[in-house]
């Protein structure tokens, strides 16, 4: 039974690359978060709920994704390798260039 | 797979590419910065050097382009007067202890950020120029959650989300309360900041529960029971003994916090959230007087926020689907587009908690008051698919929006925002007076009243939020005069705010009087005679 944990816990970091930690223990840093988490606890508050543009399924290259977290395009605020890590903004930004566009999302 | 280029300059580098792709004008339009008065180039090189070492080349910016991350605002600042000439972000308060000493070896002022995301106030952008940011918002540990007497303890890096996600992912039935940018900001730099959330822990600083702090000088100062031999009750009594030091490290730069306890609120058994709605702008007057006596007996238990329909209708709204000329709107337009959105000029947000016989009896007392000055009450079952009663019941019970910062595109895509808090007595009678006032200022410069009234307990917060559009030169320019006048014509009339962004430290401080400044600039030296802990800040040099 353990061992088969093992395995599918190790099946599930090889598909996403990465191991995105469940959630935070007291006493230790935030863990390195998964692109969801990220544009779910960030991004998503804006981006989806009419304050900014629909960002999700529109292909926006990651590089642009990138340069408009870092320094804040327009009235968006800029987001600094201490709030969103370089790894976490690496990962994000391709998968909001591979995304759909999720419907649940309102915008303008 | 192609690899992105995610070094730091690689970022920096992309994002110049696409400012430039966009046409991005603000983004260029940067005077030079300067050092802070009194250090060389090459004290600022040895900083940033030693700094490298403590925390590590990848944690320390110290060029203009690297920099880029720490100097976005919504605030006026045409001169570009606010802008930090570096970044040294640390991950321990041994970190800190160290940064602070090499700071006094070099004199290389900093300026302490959490999360540096109180946006309308600065975010990392310093009151005085020559500055590198001590931003700590790596340091995010959860030190302590203790569900029997409902606390934390956390670092300052922590956002509410964090502590939000924690309780939920632990099952705890406790809540937090959050500012109107929660998920993004912190506890411990919207306390430090006295600023203010919507449950009845809407007060921060009054839940706030000790403290740990670097001195100046790198020494390490736990207040209040912290420092005893078994510091079991920190988090449990906030004065300790002696006078009462936490104060001293709100809204100053006495020290560094790098560890603040807070209370948590119990999850209530019953949550119910109101509005009342009121159509004319004069109405707010009776409003404050119906609300003064049942926040004062507690029967309102929160912190309550009665809305103008220009903030509200900013959320969502454009300026330009609202009013098409350059004259400020006036109140009938506002009048009329809050009514399409079930909106009234002003709509005042409350709600109650306890038992159900708690929440029925309470609810009697309050219905008879509003209704007897013509308000509407109404409820969650009144307001169903309402976005704005939504977000303002999310707030309410601690959850979780960023849907005010909307405002920011209120008057263009630039973004431009500058919070200006007037504190007034909560009487009816002091809103006439300041409702006139307010208008006629923002008027004179071309501003809407786009604004709420928030009552605490006895005192009245006029906020206003001075909605600019930042792409613009000319009305940049015109923000930062009318934010001037702003300070100083209520100033004149011993209205003072109760925090201000870093462009009007220094304007807000001479409205307290010379004798305050005195003080403060005494305790300043005698802890902090280098001054290399965010001189400026609140007026504090």
């Amino acid at each position: 039974m353990r061992r088969t944990v093992l395995i599918a816990a190790a099946l599930v970091m090889a598909g996403a690359g990465t191991a995105w930690a469940a959630g935070q223990q007291l006493g230790q840093p935030l863990a390195p978060r998964s692109p969801e988490k990220v544009y779910a606890s960030t991004c998503g508050y804006c981006h989806g709920t009419n304050v900014g543009p629909i960002i999700l399924g529109r292909h926006l290259p990651a590089v642009t994704v990138v340069g408009m977290v870092r320094e804040g395009r327009n009235a968006m605020p800029a987001f600094r390798p201490t709030e969103i890590s370089n790894g976490e903004l690496e990962a994000l930004s391709r998968w909001v260039e591979a995304s759909a566009a999720n419907p649940q999302e309102k915008g303008q | 797979m192609s690899t992105l280029p995610i070094d730091r300059r690689g970022l920096l580098g992309a994002g110049v590419v696409v400012a430039a792709a966009l046409g991005l004008a603000a983004c260029e339009r940067k005077a030079p910065v300067s050092l802070a008065p009194g250090v060389s180039k090459a004290d600022f090189a040895g900083f940033i050097a030693a700094a490298k070492s403590i925390v590590g080349a990848e944690w320390v910016a110290g060029d203009a382009q690297s920099v880029k991350p720490w100097t976005k605002k919504y605030i006026p600042d045409p001169g570009n007067v606010h802008a930090p000439v570096g970044a040294v972000a640390p991950a321990s308060v041994e970190e800190v202890q160290e940064l602070v000493r090499i700071a006094n070896t070099y004199k290389q002022p900093l300026w302490p950020v959490s999360t540096g995301k109180n946006m309308g106030y600065g975010m990392t952008s310093t009151a005085a120029p020559g500055q590198i940011v001590l931003d700590l918002k790596r340091m995010n540990r959860i030190l302590s959650v203790d569900p029997e007497l409902c606390t934390a303890l956390v670092e300052p890096g922590v956002t509410y989300q964090q502590l939000k996600d924690y309780l939920v992912e632990n099952n705890l039935p406790l809540w937090i309360d959050v500012p109107t940018v929660g998920p993004i900001a912190s506890p411990v730099g919207n306390t430090l900041d006295r600023g203010v959330g919507y449950t009845p822990y809407g007060e921060h600083f009054m839940v706030q529960c000790g403290m740990e702090v670097v001195m100046p000088n790198g020494d390490l100062l736990k207040t209040g029971m912290g420092s005893t031999k078994n510091p079991s009750a920190w988090q449990a009594f906030k004065w300790g003994y002696g006078p009462y030091l936490d104060g001293i490290f709100t809204q100053s730069n006495f020290g560094v916090v790098t560890k603040m306890g807070m209370w948590l609120l119990p999850a209530p058994p019953v949550y119910k959230p109101f509005v009342v709605r009121h159509k004319k702008m004069e109405d707010v007057s009776r409003i404050v007087d119906a609300m003064r006596p049942l926040r004062i007996a507690n029967i309102i238990p929160n912190v309550v926020l009665m809305m103008g329909a220009g903030y509200q209708l900013g959320m969502f709204a454009r300026r330009a689907e609202v009013w098409d000329k350059p004259e400020p709107v006036p109140d009938e337009a506002f009048e009329a587009a809050a009514a399409k959105v079930g909106l009234g000029m002003w709509n005042t947000y409350f709600a109650l908690y306890g038992t159900e016989t708690m929440v029925a009896e309470s609810e009697k007392i309050v219905r008879a008051a509003f209704e007897a000055i013509g308000g509407e009450v109404l409820t969650e079952a009144d307001m169903v698919g309402n976005p704005y009663f939504h977000h303002h019941a999310t707030l309410m019970q601690g959850g979780l929006s960023l849907e005010e910062i909307g405002i920011v595109r209120w008057k263009g895509a630039g973004g431009g925002l500058a919070w200006f808090a007037p504190v007034a007595p909560a009487k009816g009678s002091e809103t006439v007076g300041q409702v006139a006032l307010a208008k006629e200022i923002l008027g004179r410069h071309g501003f809407d009243y786009t604004v709420a009234f928030a009552i605490g307990s006895r005192e009245l917060h006029h906020i206003i939020a001075l909605l600019y559009d930042k792409s613009d030169p000319a009305d940049e320019k015109r923000a930062a005069e009318c934010y001037h006048d702003l300070v100083t014509g209520f100033g004149d009339k011993g209205w003072a705010s109760y925090r201000t962004g870093v462009q009007a430290m220094d304007l807000v401080a001479q409205q307290y009087g010379e004798v305050n400044r005195a003080v403060n600039a005494a305790i300043k030296q005698a802890l902090d005679p280098n001054h290399i802990i965010a001189p400026g800040k609140s007026g504090i040099a």
